[in-house]
């Protein structure tokens, strides 16, 4: 069973997570002493209801955001002791980001959005070109790649950003709110997409959701309330028979 | 200053005040009855501190401009009047002898009897306009003080009569204290404080002034005040008595002063009364009553009628009452009055020659030399009227000067509202779903743009005028530092008319809000959905029928009438309060039918227009226009209109057929732009072989600025994605930077309309600078040539004409502190003015020239370049300098007598010569008759050469006929002195300590000496501190380039927030957010500074060429320190403003950003 055989070779150790904004009027406990273990190639799905919690979750475990109190390590590495710089070129190597605006760059195309990453990361023009077309391929849209981002339909659009978030392999790949902007059957289409490269690549997927839809194919569904984890259980649907 | 480019600053004024009044109450009424608009326009202000600075700060600037020209103009009016009026205090008149020069107004040796002045006395005592006449000698002298050995050598020596003073004032010391000069003894003097400062004299001192061969020595009895009597120059002033018998002209004068009814300024208003009742006392009734018989014939009343209307202002009623005296059977005060003045004759003169009698205009022209027997200068007001049009005209020039920084101040206010339309996309398009109305758009707009800039207007005007006060110090500095060709004494004071300061807040004001408003209605037009989702806005097609916008304009025409229909029915049904509100709309419409009107027109014809077949019509029309008025402005202009049309009906054709339209609408524009930018770049020769001679005036400097930088501009930005290729290829190799340059030229070319405004800004702003650092750099090199303007010589003395040298040889050898050997050869000439005419011209009037009497040194030392030479007379200089020597007859002729192709005038010396050009390349030799005009004799002389216009610079080193003196002796029956020395020194002299040698030896000859080179120098250096000058107040430009930079970076951080937070999120470093943001600006920075020096070099190349058929000497060449120095000081100040936002931006936490709508 996947759960089982994974759970000791654990991507992501989260413990004790503390994090509050402080607006200087008012302060609020965005996450209060979270603990969180995700498994090598694991799909968790974060859910719960509005403000309780689940993007500051994402953000304080991937380094886009800084945590007051606790300890994030992936990988072996403790993320929040790495300096800024350093941080950022982990994210460029090791991990991938979905967002629900698909937050692609307008003024570049598909392909240069997807080749980004891997520019970043140091990697060659011509092969970051040829691996993008690769993604691109992979997600359906080689057809569309030098269009722009507002030449193309909301699920071309998250489909080029799943592109980008894969194309330089990463660890992990994190998702907030995947499918919020899309209409149902785009949504299936996504999530047929992330679970296929995620059984494919063995790549672990930490997705946020509001949709039971989207929670229902992840290997693991971790419900959150005012900044805790009130439940975290394995997926009665998605474990494999 | 009273006037710009032609109209009454008042008018201006007026007709500004009359547009941004109600303008501005319309704002505040549409305001109050709008809260809720005004409440949102007025809350988006302090929400962006930073961008409002900016916005701010950029309205300013071009505010600042303008109020600096204005400020400038009215500094340099009220300068001149004042140094005016404090130099001629309560004289407002002088009156000198007719033979006087028309240059002269202290009568030099033009003296008359003394009683004449008492009879003059008796004539005027019934004339109440007049409180003061006094009579007087006014010579120089060399002068030296015997204490402190200081000398000067062109002291004014005054000689007034203690007797005549009423109306004058009285003298002051320094301390106030009256002084009289009937206290002074016969070796007593009063000296002025220009004197005193000269000779470093105090009260008690021994001046010693040197007369022919005699010398008087004379006690310092106090230092006055200068002005009036007392002189603006260093004056001596000593009882007239004691000047008489000095000068050996016992009971003669040369000159009276009169002085008006008022103070100094009231005086003058009185002067053309009183001038032209002197003038009827002083008229030879006689000769008056001879040229009314000769010109009272119908050819000359015929061209007098014509004429008349013509000239406007006063001209046109004198020329009236010449006609009406000329028609009367009797010779009256009024003809005699008009007569006498020398404008009219002028203009009388001009009439009889259009008449075609040229007998008739001989005897006229000789007529009139002899028809008064004083000239009556009114120099006040002439000095006031010429401060007026310096102020106006130093004005137009800053305003020209300024036009590109304008520009670019009315480009950024453009694409600051652009972009604040673009931040407030969002917001406007939901507050158009829920019921807000296009007008409601607009005015949110406005009184946004309205807050803006009433504030930072008036701030700009307060800048501009302290910018103003820079220019003066600034300007102050140059005179300090010589040769710039300002008057001695001459003093710059800061000032400006509240009038001025109105009118630059009016006219910026005016800008900026014409600017806002078709912003604003551009806003306005914004798709709902598009704009509330934030998708792209989908291209729009007018949905009204074409037919409407043909009757729109009708329909604008009478909407006043039938809003006040509509208002009589609301009345008759009883509805009084609508009926008001007709009323007043009615009203409205009325007064803006024609805004509204020609608005209509306009949409009317934008379609065919845009289709671009009205578009070719429209510019052959406008380029039938300039061809047929030979005027380069409608020419240029129509033929780029052509090529915009041309472009335009390729488009149209284009998207007919099936193929992609992106592809035609590269192909079109791209032809526009680059066939207008080769139009702009040819050499100005080549159309001149097109389209024949055209003229065009410093606006062309302008125009062709603007259309070039709009054509270069225009086809970067539609091809801007094969230069994103080519910078991809480009920068392959470095792939750390890779992903930076990505973004970095991605964003801006994404955003072509906000680059391109950017870009245009920046490539006109460099454009400017560069034209003008290479022109700078042109003349300096020209004029900077000492050898070629000097004429080969090292050194120039001049010694007052009272005290002559006989023999400068024997001179210096008698001079122990001198040695004949230093010198190779020394030349002399003297310069005196005379009446010149060229026999066979159109023109037979006498004209005022001068001649410089050259001795054989002179001839046959001199280098003078000579621009063109008569045939028959050799082929080089030294040939002609030969013929000259060897006959008296021939004279060289400086160039600014003779006229140009290219409109290259002067307006310093009346005489003109007929039947040649300056750039012509051969002459024959041109008979010319000269009159001495105190004896009157005339002298006939034949012009054999032009120099050239370099040569003594322009004639600021002296100008003249240049003839030999041997010729001049014998025909003129006085002894002529000579009063200009040059010297060439022997090698390895030390030229400069030589100088100060001559000058010391001879002060008692008041030898005054420059050396040359020094001179040369010094003009070069004060003609490249005025251009620097002129750099610096279009460099104000740079300031609005920067500051756009500024917003548009300012704006990028806002709008990428969520895209940075993207870029952090997959990997970017913060240094390489920032290092994108910089690049980006470097990027449209770098090619602003690439298209601007690219642009301006040719310009400059095409303008030095045309310039080189005038002056030769005048050289292309690259000030590549300066250009270096412009580039760094635009690029560092470019990245300075952008290092900011670049900061904030990659300060921007991801999760932050990513949470950000």
């Amino acid at each position: 069973m996947f759960v089982e055989e994974n759970m000791s070779d654990s991507i992501i150790t989260a413990s004790s997570i503390h994090k509050t904004y402080d607006t200087g009027v008012v302060k609020v406990n965005a996450l209060r002493g979270v603990d969180l273990t995700v498994g090598r190639g694991e799909m968790v799905a974060i859910m719960g209801p509005s403000g309780c919690g689940k993007t500051t979750m994402l953000n304080c475990l991937s380094g886009l955001d800084e945590i007051d109190s606790g300890q994030v390590v992936i990988d072996g590495v403790v993320l929040h002791d790495l300096p800024d710089d350093e941080r950022s070129d982990y994210r460029a190597r090791r991990m991938g980001f979905v967002f629900q605006l698909y937050n692609l760059l307008p003024v570049l195309s598909a392909v240069e959005n997807v080749e980004l990453p891997l520019l970043v990361s140091g990697t060659g023009p011509a092969e970051s070109r040829r691996r993008s077309m690769e993604l691109l391929d992979l997600v359906g849209l080689s057809e569309r790649a030098q269009h722009l981002p507002g030449e193309l339909s909301g699920g071309q659009r998250q489909r080029v950003t799943i592109a980008r978030a894969l194309v330089n392999q990463p660890s992990i790949v994190w998702a907030d709110e995947p499918t919020g902007d899309l209409d149902s059957e785009t949504a299936g289409e996504i999530m047929d997409l992330m679970c296929g490269l995620n059984a494919d690549n063995g790549q672990s997927f930490v997705l946020v959701t509001h949709s039971a839809d989207v929670g229902n194919r992840a290997h693991r569904i971790v419900r959150m309330r005012d900044g805790e984890i009130v439940d975290d259980g394995v997926n009665a649907v998605t474990i494999p028979q | 200053m009273e006037e710009l480019f032609g109209l009454s600053m008042d008018i201006i004024m007026v007709a500004l005040l009359a547009v941004f009044l109600p303008v501005l109450a319309g704002v505040v009424l549409v305001a109050w009855r709008n809260p809720v608009m005004l409440k949102l326009a007025l809350r988006n202000i302090p929400r962006r501190k930073s961008q409002t600075s900016l916005i701010v700060a950029g309205i300013m600037i071009s505010t600042l401009i303008m109020a600096a020209a204005f400020g400038t103009g009215d500094s340099i009016t009220y300068s001149i009047r004042k140094n005016a009026v404090e130099a001629l205090g309560t004289i407002d008149q002088i009156i000198v002898s007719a033979r006087a020069s028309e240059s002269d107004t202290i009568g030099s040796s033009n003296y008359f009897p003394y009683e004449r002045f008492e009879q003059l006395k008796v004539e005027l005592a019934g004339m109440d306009s007049i409180d003061g006449l006094a009579p007087g000698i006014g010579e120089f002298a060399p002068t030296i003080n015997s204490r402190t050995s200081l000398s000067e050598g062109q002291m004014r020596v005054a000689g007034v009569d203690p007797n005549t003073l009423a109306g004058f004032g009285d003298f002051h010391l320094l301390s106030g204290q009256e002084v009289r000069l009937e206290s002074l003894g016969p070796n007593d003097a009063l000296i002025n404080e220009e004197a005193a400062k000269e000779l470093d004299a105090i009260p008690g001192d021994q001046l010693v002034a040197f007369i022919s061969d005699s010398s008087v020595a004379f006690t310092v009895q106090g230092v006055v005040d200068s002005g009036g009597l007392a002189g603006q120059e260093s004056t001596l002033l000593v009882r007239l008595d004691r000047a008489q018998e000095m000068f050996g002209r016992e009971g003669m004068i040369n000159s009276m002063a009169v002085s008006n009814l008022g103070g100094v300024f009231a005086g003058a208003e009185l002067s053309d009364e009183v001038t032209g009742a002197l003038r009827v006392i002083f008229t030879d009734r006689g000769i008056a009553g001879e040229i009314k018989t000769l010109l009272n014939r119908n050819e000359v009343l015929e061209q007098l009628d014509l004429l008349g209307p013509a000239l406007g202002g006063g001209l046109t009623a004198d020329l009236a009452t010449f006609a009406a005296g000329l028609r009367e059977a009797s010779l009256t005060d009024e003809f005699i009055g008009v007569l006498a003045d020398e404008d009219v004759q002028e203009e009388v003169l001009n009439a009889v020659s259009a008449a075609g009698l040229v007998d008739v205009e001989r005897r006229a022209g000789t007529l009139l030399a002899g028809l008064a027997e004083f000239r009556v200068i009114d120099i006040k007001k002439q000095v006031l009227d010429q401060a007026d049009q310096a102020g106006s005209g130093v004005t137009s020039i800053f305003i020209i000067m300024g036009l590109f920084s304008i520009m670019v101040g009315v480009l950024l206010i453009f694409l600051i509202f652009v972009m604040l339309a673009a931040a407030r996309r969002s917001e406007m398009g939901m507050a158009r779903a829920v019921g807000a109305k296009r007008r409601h758009l607009i005015q949110m707009f406005i009184f946004e743009g309205t807050a803006y800039s009433v504030v930072s207007g008036a701030i700009g005007v307060a800048l501009g005028l302290g910018a103003s006060f820079v220019i003066v110090f600034v300007v102050n500095r140059i005179f300090t530092a010589g040769g710039s060709g300002a008057p001695e004494n001459f003093t710059m004071f800061a000032h400006f008319e509240i009038r001025s300061a109105v009118v630059a807040y009016c006219l910026g004001m005016v800008i900026t809000l014409s600017t806002v408003g078709i912003s604003a209605y551009r806003v306005s037009r914004l798709n709902i959905v598009a704009a509330v989702r934030g998708l792209p806005a989908p291209s729009q097609r007018s949905e009204t029928p074409y037919r409407q916008h043909l009757l729109a304009p009708l329909r604008a025409l009478v909407r006043p009438l039938l809003l006040a229909v509509t208002a009589l029915r609301a009345l008759a049904s009883g509805d009084g309060g609508r009926a008001i509100g007709l009323v007043l709309m009615s009203f409205w419409a009325a007064v803006t039918v024609p805004f509204a009107f020609f608005g209509a027109v306009f949409q009317a014809l934008w379609i065919p227009l845009g289709h671009g077949w009205l578009t070719v019509v429209a510019g052959a029309l406008l380029t039938w226009v300039g061809t047929s008025s030979d005027e380069a402005a409608p020419l240029r202009i129509g033929v780029t209109l052509v090529i915009v049309g041309v472009g335009l009906s390729i488009r149209t054709a284009y998207h007919r057929t099936r193929l992609r339209p992106d592809v035609g609408d590269r192909i079109a524009y791209t032809f526009m732009g680059v066939v207008n930018l080769a139009f702009w770049v040819i050499p100005f020769g080549s159309l001149r072989a097109i389209f024949g001679d055209v003229e065009g005036g410093i606006e062309m400097f302008f125009i062709s600025g603007i259309a070039m930088v709009a054509a270069a501009v225009w086809t970067v930005m539609y091809n801007a994605d094969l230069l994103l290729k080519l910078l991809t290829t480009v920068t392959r190799p470095f792939g750390h930077l890779r992903p930076v340059l990505v973004t970095a030229v991605a964003y801006p070319m994404a955003a072509k309309f906000r680059t391109g405004l950017t870009l245009a800004m920046f490539a006109l702003v460099i454009f400017t600078l560069i034209v003008m650092s290479i022109l700078t750099e042109a003349f300096s090199a020209a004029v900077g040539d000492s050898d070629q303007v000097a004429g080969g010589w090292d050194i120039q003395a001049e010694v007052n004409p009272n005290t002559p040298i006989d023999d400068i040889r024997l001179a210096i050898d008698e001079k122990p502190g001198l040695d004949n050997k230093d010198f190779i050869s020394i030349g002399g000439y003297t310069a005196f003015p005379v009446e010149t005419r060229q026999v066979g011209a159109s023109e037979q009037r006498w004209k005022f020239y001068a001649v410089r009497a050259a001795d054989d040194q002179y001839l046959q030392e001199t280098a003078a370049n000579l621009k063109l030479i008569a045939n028959g007379y050799g082929d080089t200089p030294e040939e002609v300098w030969e013929a000259l020597r060897l006959d008296p007859n021939l004279v060289v002729v400086d160039s600014l007598v003779v006229p140009s192709r290219e409109g290259f005038a002067s307006d310093e010396i009346p005489f003109e010569l007929e039947g040649v050009f300056y750039e012509d390349t051969e002459m024959e030799a041109i008979d010319i008759e000269v009159r001495e005009p105190r004896t009157g004799q005339v002298i006939p002389l034949k012009v054999i050469g032009v120099m050239d216009r370099l040569t003594d610079a322009f004639g600021e080193l002296g100008f003249g006929m240049i003839a030999s003196r041997r010729g001049l002796d014998e025909a003129i029956p006085f002894r002529i002195p000579t009063t200009t020395y040059r010297f060439k020194a022997a090698e390895g002299t030390d030229i400069p300590a030589l100088s100060k040698d001559l000058e010391s030896a001879f002060r008692e000859n008041g030898m005054e000496t420059d050396v040359l080179s020094e001179l040369v120098d010094d003009i070069a250096a004060a003609n490249r501190a005025f251009n620097y000058l002129f750099t610096s107040f279009m460099g104000l430009g740079l300031l609005v380039g920067v500051t756009s930079l500024g917003v548009v970076s300012l704006r990028a951080v806002v709008e990428r927030r969520q895209q940075i937070g993207v870029l952090r999120a997959i990997g970017y470093r913060r240094r390489m957010v920032q290092l994108s943001f910089l690049t980006e600006s470097t990027f449209v920075v770098l090619m602003g500074i690439a298209i601007g020096v690219g642009l301006g070099t040719v310009i400059s190349y095409n303008i030095v060429k045309d310039i080189q058929d005038d002056i030769e000497t005048v050289r292309f060449a690259i000030p590549w320190l300066q250009i270096g120095i412009i580039i760094a000081i635009a690029y560092v100040f470019s990245l300075a403003t952008t290092y900011m936002p670049a900061r904030q931006a990659s300060r921007i936490y991801p999760a932050e950003a990513l949470r950000y709508e």
